[in-house]
């Protein structure tokens, strides 16, 4: 079978069953592998959703057909209900994981149960072993991994947690080949419930290739586009995902002190250029990437990778820091701790803002980076203030009263672009399946970067169509698995060609269109069950009623209600946002 | 006497240049002019980042006046005064 190890394995942590599960050609087809497939084998057989620390709650841990073929497919997925949001969830990773899962023979891993005591498992040879993780247990993300390596083979790759998913804060992540993380929504904290402290694999099993005389013409065509084109082939090697700082605070929509103001004084002093200058040492790269995206970084203490953008608004902007090695160091340890660095910036700008207001009467400030280590180490073990913080904003608010002051939707924390300064990166928020994130559907290339058209940023007109079109396309690209940073070079036509290529079968452009959307749509099926409609596809009511004061997005607020209408029309979906059964048929739902 | 125009450059452009920013003479000149001018200003060549054989914008090139966008305006032929702000941004992208 071309492009898939072709061994699906599910494992039951408890009863230490195991067996293997077989995928269809045509769930392959449909679905592809990744997101997609994860979701899919997720909602087979269609539960009832179930509480995400239960242990028949599965978390699946999915490469895609592409993984370890070309370019940025070292990738994987990870899904599962998400303890923060309580959607469905899947993250995403880069590093070589996901190529060295099937470099061991296999394409995917369902875990489910929970281990009486802690354990890791390590895939080698298409088998996948529980081994005993007690001396482990407590260790941060990069001594876990050397352990494991020292154990099974020092070219292991290994995704593990750290003490953050031991504790089962709710926005624990995945970490992987050092600092690579499945980030968003908790996954980290779901295999920390189930006692399961690594995934380690090794091995160089090949992935067979179809069509390799195509492959091989299509990869030296792929390298010299990529090459070539001035975002993958130029800015994102050379400043990294920074750039958007400056480019972001110029438009007058970079979220300062918790989406309070959309101009910060002190960007440039957080800028791509300004640790270009001064904190990088050298530019890293996922397994096979030509771009190179990660910054490997160093203060005078201390060496680790970041920040990236989103990560240097976090801590910076958003708290109204300008402090670079403290921002830097604050996500080298979330990246050991095992911490998603968005919502927790999130959750102390809410912070922030709750004792501004009096509401929470610890002693937050805006601008200081002296604590912001503390915070982040209390919130891993959910110790002082770091046992409200572990919460993530939502419920944080809500417990102090003011939840209104949590930038959130669906309980996950809104990243760095205020919604005011683009309508249809408000829509994306709004409707993404898994609450406020980016990667759904990104929208400010259009409305921003002018990628791969350019449209007017405050127009509501057109966006609904966009915002499903953009959707669909990334959990295509989410599911084959590639990096999504090679959509600022290629279009869906190209991915459908290397499909072809590495597993043979045919997808026509249309094709591949709809398997996004099936996807799309089987997500959200999971959240209808899971008790979402309309009400939630919403935004915090600062951005629907108050006006940005300063800046270049200034008398602006976002008009979702018609986006809505507009986007659940283009959908197929009724006026409650729940999928029409004509819709269904036509998707094979 | 002409009143001052600020032009910012950002990203690659910045690395480019080797300066921040520089002030420009002018009182109402069209973007396009104001670069030729920048580019002297600065004392190095830039406008290939930013604009093709054509002198058409490149996809992906932002500028902005005074934090608009060109494009919405007159693209290249859209005014600028004293006293205005232009920022120049080389393609860039993230996440
Ligand atoms: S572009 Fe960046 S995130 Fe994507 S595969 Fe390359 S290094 Fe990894």
């Amino acid at each position: 079978m071309s492009g898939w190890m072709g061994k699906i394995v599910a494992i039951d942590l408890g009863s230490r069953e195991r067996r293997t599960v077989a995928v269809s050609e045509e769930t392959r087809r449909r679905f592809l592998g990744g997101r997609g497939l994860g979701v899919r084998l997720y909602n087979d057989p269609c539960p009832d959703p179930i509480d995400p620390f239960d242990p028949d709650n599965a978390l699946i841990f999915m490469t895609g057909p592409l993984t370890g073929t070309t370019m940025t497919s070292g990738r994987y997925q990870v899904v599962s209900r998400s303890p923060l949001t309580g959607t469905i969830c899947d993250s995403s990773s880069g590093g070589t994981f996901g190529a060295a899962l099937k470099g061991a023979g296999v394409d995917g891993l369902i875990v489910r149960g929970r281990a009486e005591r802690p354990v890791y498992l390590a895939v080698q040879d298409g088998e996948v072993e529980v081994r005993d993780a007690a001396a482990l247990w407590g260790l941060d993300t990069q001594k876990t991994q050397k352990a494991v390596q020292a154990e099974i083979s020092s070219k292991a790759s290994v995704a593990c947690i750290g003490p953050a998913g031991e504790n089962r804060v709710l926005f624990a992540a995945v970490m992987n080949d050092k600092d690579r993380a499945a980030g968003r929504g908790g996954m980290g904290a779901v295999m920390g419930g189930k006692n399961l402290k690594a995934v380690a694999a090794s091995g160089n099993r090949a992935v067979a290739i179809a069509d390799p005389a195509g492959y091989k013409d299509l990869t030296a065509r792929l390298d010299r586009i990529v090459d070539k084109n001035p975002v993958t082939g130029k800015s994102l090697q050379v400043l990294g995902t920074s750039v958007l700082v400056n480019i972001i605070n110029a438009h007058g929509m970079f979220p300062t002190e918790n989406f309070r103001r959309g101009v910060f004084n002190d960007a440039e002093g957080t800028s791509g250029e300004k640790i270009a200058e001064t904190l990088l040492e050298r530019q890293s790269a996922c397994y096979k990437c030509p771009i190179g995206c990660g910054r490997t970084t160093r203060t005078r203490t201390k060496r680790g990778e970041g920040p990236e953008y989103e990560t240097a608004w976090a801590f910076g902007a958003n708290l109204g820091i300008s402090d670079l090695t403290a921002i830097a160091e604050a996500n080298y340890a979330c990246n050991e701790l095992g911490l998603d660095t968005i919502t927790m910036g999130g959750t102390l700008g809410c912070a922030m803002e709750l004792r501004e207001t009096g509401a929470w009467k610890e002693n937050f400030r805006w601008g200081e980076a002296g604590r912001l280590l503390d915070w982040v180490t209390d919130t891993a073990y959910r110790r002082g203030v770091g046992a409200d913080l572990a919460l993530g904003s939502k419920r944080l608010a809500v417990k102090h009263g003011r939840p209104e002051l949590a930038m959130q939707v669906k309980g996950m924390e809104i990243p760095a672009y205020d919604p005011r300064g683009a309508q249809g990166m408000a829509l994306s928020y709004a409707t993404s399946n898994r609450g406020g994130c980016h990667m759904r559907a990104y929208m400010i290339a259009p409305e921003i970067l002018g990628h791969p058209v350019f449209l007017d940023r405050f127009s509501t007109a057109g966006k609904a169509e966009l915002v499903a079109l953009f959707q669909d396309v990334s959990a295509v690209v989410d599911s084959a698995v590639l990096c999504r940073f090679l959509q600022f070079a290629v279009g869906i036509s190209t991915f459908a060609e290397i499909l072809r290529t590495v597993t043979g079968l045919d997808w026509s452009e249309e094709e591949l269109m709809r398997v996004g959307r099936r996807i799309y749509t089987l997500e959200r099926l999971f959240n209808i069950r899971a008790g979402f409609g309309r009400a939630d596809d919403a935004l915090p009511p600062r951005f629907l009623n108050e006006e940005l004061q300063t800046g270049s997005s200034r008398r602006r607020r976002v008009g979702l209600e018609p986006m809505l209408d507009d986007y659940y029309a283009v959908r197929g979906w009724d006026r409650n946002g729940v999928p029409r059964p004509q819709t269904l048929a036509e998707l094979g739902l | 006497m002409d009143g001052i125009i600020k032009v910012q450059f950002f990203g690659l452009l910045r690395r480019r240049v080797r300066t921040a920013a520089v002030d420009v003479a002018g009182e109402d000149v069209s973007v396009l002019t104001l670069l030729g001018r920048a580019e002297k200003a600065a004392g190095g060549r830039f406008l290939d980042e930013l604009l093709d054989r054509e002198k058409e914008l490149l996809a992906g090139t932002i500028i902005l006046v005074n934090g608009e966008n060109i494009r919405l305006k007159q693209g290249l032929e859209t005014r600028v005064r004293a006293g205005d702000t232009v920022a120049l941004f080389s393609p860039a992208g993230g996440g």
